[in-house]
């Protein structure tokens, strides 16, 4: 029974350790923002994070998982707050939506480590995720729009301490 | 602390519906009404009587509730008729929530008379029931209010969800009056007819981009779509489909290693009388990773069918064998003479026209679970047509369609793929044969080699010109398989002109477009071996994707063929005579705003270069919305094409969300990109040959063009948005690749081999 560090929570599970983790989350934990796409690594839908890194939770096994810190959109922000999240409700990016829980994964992982990248940066990072109704723009002002408030909020911070 | 999780499905709480529900208390004023009168019930009655709590509900909190009988697949047309219902209401729009329809006839499209959402229609069929559902619930509320303050009602103003009396101060809100219990006044569907509803100028919600009501959910998680439904003892069904589309049998199948997966319940090889599936098998496991691992395990023999060694060279042959007889088909347009004319004419064209076969591929794969409770045969998935797929989930169970309930959920895509109903066989008959709630996943390669296509598609087009150049005779064949007629129900057919029985227009609109040419004729020709190969869907703008494919490109052939400038050759087509007066006019008006727009004409082009244009009346010319594009491509002498820029210009008459239409216009208009250069399926030995998105590659963000929309509201009825942009994309790119570099590709998609082959031609 593979133990799994998942939002926070450390839980047991009841699968063979060759099972994707994508449908241990969905079904056995019952966190269904996560989505299933394509399961072979393809379309981006079914993006978490494994210790801060995006990766496709179709293409990870339980096995793979044990023992790293597995982050979902259920997980990104106590209250759907992430400035990504925001900037998402700001700039209206979702139509169907399906693919959104992955893109904003895709995004977190980026603007973790580089809060201010290019637009050539945000397309290479975010090519790989698919998105049937064509948001792009969109999804890219948001990106755009949640790096500068990530800027702006620790530049405030650091003000703050410098105080 | 560690916490263990079983293997279990225990019941969801489902947070997002719930918190979507609130406000549907018993109490609450509930409105609504059957239809208005003279509306076309074609598939089922309309309630006879006016039945409450249709349209929408205040709870004593004041929140009001919309219920949604379309299917929302990212069009947020649930957040749009709430906002319709609000603008005459007076609510404000934070007090609004919407929730989505079951298949229950009263929520039924008041004009459709049915539960089906596509041809971009539900926006300007709703707007008037959802207007004076609005409306109704303002006069009843106000009348209670002034009952309770005690002044005239005619002095009552409301706004923001209070109802308020200037003169003496009073106000109450919704909630109060809903509390008070005194509003109770219901609408006969004359009164409602009666209603004068407000004028544009009165609007100050209609117009303006409030937040999309859908919107939150999808950001965290929450939203559920039918791939998200957990019900209690539930199992799980992977399907395993036949290599071939349409037309295998199973023979045998061996389960013996599928047997030694745990949690391995069963292999049920599906007995389809409905015919919406041929050779299919599930495999049911306690999880869809242990169903997978069963379906992969199954051996199955089969029967390829009749169709098993056809391919896309076949379907294509026989469509072109189809139009060079002279009896095939039927009529769509007949107007004067065409051949007469092409025997006088100074100078005829003829070219041939092709699209390939194209995947919907929505984000979420189809998918359904199906339960029986008592007498009951709960389906819960996302679906567009629920009239129809209830019954062909009760044909999968062998029980009436009354006994049939379907549970809406978000839809992750639609795009005309989930207005059918196969994936609700699998789940049917797996629950039946197992005795347990089963959700069927299809795999994305289920997904791809099982999809209601657009079908491949083969046009002839032959114009005629007068010794000035002028358009005076088009004859134009369009062979295809038949989509809508597959559905088999005789009120989405037309009659054909010749009285040779009904056509299926839905593989010719767009075809009578609103240029003015005397001598006129459209043959609708169905390719019966393409027709049952790959049963064709409808995919997003369905027969205007390629009507207007060819047209748009002949128009610019013969343009470059007279020596005229393509678009101002449209110009002078749209002249607005005769049966073309009015709608000639607003194309014309809606091309000229995206030539401004672009810069065509204006801005000088680097070799290599060049624009094109294109406009079109889709999707049909009784419900179009007006819509042109400028094309911006650069072609590198490899033949390989990019998009520099779109412009799209569209007439949509009215706009109830301007943000929600730009996202809608532009979404349609990269669906076009997409489907003039990336997407293409083939058929082989009767399968569809692509099966992921590796080998079936819509546009990426990498290859998103800049995209400029110009959304033209004159007050007009509102039309549709969701589709029309898709279809007037790939001729303007065609067009402007002709204008960059001479090279003419008459086939989708657009190829960089096609183009370089074109070049050296």
């Amino acid at each position: 029974m593979p133990n799994l560090n998942i939002n926070g929570r450390n839980m047991s599970v009841e699968a063979a350790n060759d099972t994707p983790l994508l449908w241990v989350i969905r079904e056995q934990l019952q966190m269904t923002g996560t989505k299933f796409g394509c399961g072979a690594g393809l379309c981006g839908a079914c993006t978490v994070h494994l210790n801060g890194e995006a990766v496709r939770s179709c293409q990870t096994s339980v096995a793979d998982a044990v023992g790293k810190k597995i982050t979902t959109i259920e997980g990104l922000s106590a209250k759907g707050d992430h400035p990504l999240q925001k900037a998402w409700i700001a700039e209206q990016v979702p139509q169907c939506g399906y693919c959104q829980s992955g893109q904003i994964m895709q995004a977190a992982a980026l603007l973790s480590k580089n809060s201010n990248p290019t637009k050539d940066e945000v397309v290479a990072h975010m090519d790989g995720n698919l998105c049937r109704c064509m948001t792009y723009s969109r999804i890219q002002k948001a990106i755009m729009r949640a790096a500068t408030e990530m800027r702006t909020a620790s530049a405030t911070g650091n003000e703050r301490r410098a105080t | 602390m560690n916490e263990h999780v079983k293997n279990v499905t225990p019941e969801t709480t489902d947070l997002s519906r719930r918190s979507f529900l609130v406000g549907t208390a018993a109490t609450g004023l509930v409105l609504g009404y059957a239809g208005v009168p003279g509306i076309d019930h074609a598939l089922a009655a309309a309630p006879a009587h006016f039945e409450p709590s249709v349209w929408y509900s205040i709870a004593p909190d004041g929140l009001v509730t919309v219920t949604c009988g379309k299917a929302d697949m990212g069009q947020h047309v649930a957040s749009t008729m709430a906002q319709i219902v609000a603008e005459e209401l007076g609510a404000s729009w934070k007090d609004m929530r919407v929730q989505l329809a079951s298949n229950d006839p009263k929520f039924n499209d008041p004009v459709l008379g049915a539960q089906i959402t596509g041809g971009s229609w539900s926006t300007m069929m709703n707007f008037d029931a959802m207007s004076r559902a609005g409306a109704a619930g303002r006069m009843a509320l106000t009348e209670a209010a002034a009952a309770t303050m005690g002044v005239p009602a005619g002095e009552l103003v409301v706004g923001n969800s209070v109802i308020s009396h200037s003169k003496s101060k009073k106000s109450m809100s919704f909630a109060e009056v809903v509390k008070s219990g005194k509003a109770t006044k219901t609408f006969t569907p004359d009164e409602l007819k009666a209603i004068k509803l407000k004028s544009p100028e009165q609007y100050t919600m209609i117009g303006v981009s409030v937040p999309q009501l859908d919107i939150p959910s999808k950001t965290n998680g929450t939203a559920k779509y039918g791939i998200d439904v957990m019900l209690p003892g539930m199992v799980y069904g992977k399907v395993v489909t036949p290599p071939v589309r349409y037309g295998a049998t199973v023979k045998s199948v061996d389960d013996s290693a599928a047997k030694k997966v745990p949690g391995f319940i069963k292999a049920v090889t599906l007995d389809d009388k409905t015919g919406t599936t041929t050779g299919w098998v599930v495999a049911v496991a306690n999880t869809y990773a242990n169903a997978r691992k069963a379906a992969d395990a199954l051996k199955i023999e089969y029967d390829g069918g009749p169709n098993a060694k056809l391919s896309s060279e076949s379907l294509l042959t026989e469509a072109k064998r189809l139009q060079g007889l002279s009896d095939s088909g039927q009529f769509f347009v007949k107007d004067g003479d065409p051949n007469a004319a092409f025997g006088t004419a100074a100078k005829v064209l003829e070219a041939e026209y092709t699209t390939n076969i194209n995947i919907h591929a929505p984000m979420e794969p189809m998918n359904a679970t199906a339960e029986f409770k008592g007498d009951i045969l709960h389906i819960h998935t996302g679906n567009q047509f629920a009239t129809r797929s209830g019954a062909i989930a009760a044909g999968a169970a062998g029980i009436d369609p009354k006994y049939v309930v379907m549970h809406q959920m978000w839809l992750g895509g639609g795009f005309g793929r989930r207005l059918d109903a196969d994936m609700t066989v699998p789940a049917v008959q797996a629950a039946k044969s197992v005795g347990k709630p089963v959700k069927v996943i299809y795999s994305r390669e289920n997904d791809m080699t099982m999809d209601f296509s657009r079908p491949l598609t083969y046009q002839k087009v032959k114009a005629g010109m007068d010794g000035d150049g002028k358009l005076v005779a088009l004859s134009h064949d369009v062979v295809s398989a038949w989509p809508t007629q597959r559905w088999g129900i005789p009120d989405f057919l037309s009659p054909s002109v010749d009285k040779k029985g009904p056509l299926d227009a839905f593989t010719v609109n767009g075809a009578d477009f609103f240029y003015t040419v005397p001598n006129h004729y459209v043959r609708a020709i169905k390719n019966e071996m393409a027709h049952n190969a790959t049963p064709s869907g409808q995919l997003r703008s369905v027969a205007p994707g390629w009507t207007f494919w060819a047209i748009e490109s002949m128009i610019d052939e013969i343009a470059h063929a007279t020596g005229k400038d393509p678009a101002l050759f449209r110009v002078e087509l749209l002249d607005g005579k005769g049966k073309n007066d009015g709608g000639a006019q607003r194309l014309r008006n809606t091309l000229l705003a995206a030539m401004g727009l672009a810069g065509y004409g204006t801005l000088k082009l680097p070799k290599g270069e060049g624009m094109g244009v294109a406009c079109v009346s889709s999707q049909e010319r009784a419900t179009a919305s007006w819509t042109a594009c400028v094309a911006h491509v650069a072609v590198a002498p490899s033949g390989e094409v990019k998009v520099k820029k779109l412009t799209v210009a569209t007439d949509v008459g009215t706009q109830v969300n301007p943000d929600g239409i730009r996202a809608q216009v532009e979404g349609a208009a990269l669906w076009g990109m997409s489907l003039a250069l990336f997407e293409k399926a083939t058929l082989k030995d009767g399968g569809i040959e692509q099966t992921n998105f590796d080998s079936y590659t819509p546009l990426r963000m990498s290859q998103l063009p800049e995209v400029a929309v110009n959304v033209i509201a004159n007050g007009e009825k509102a039309t549709g948005v969701g589709e029309p942009a898709v279809t007037v994309v790939a001729p303007a790119i065609g067009n402007a690749v002709f204008n960059a570099v001479g090279a003419r590709v008459r086939g989708l998609p657009i190829t960089a081999e096609a183009v370089k082959a074109a070049m050296k031609a």
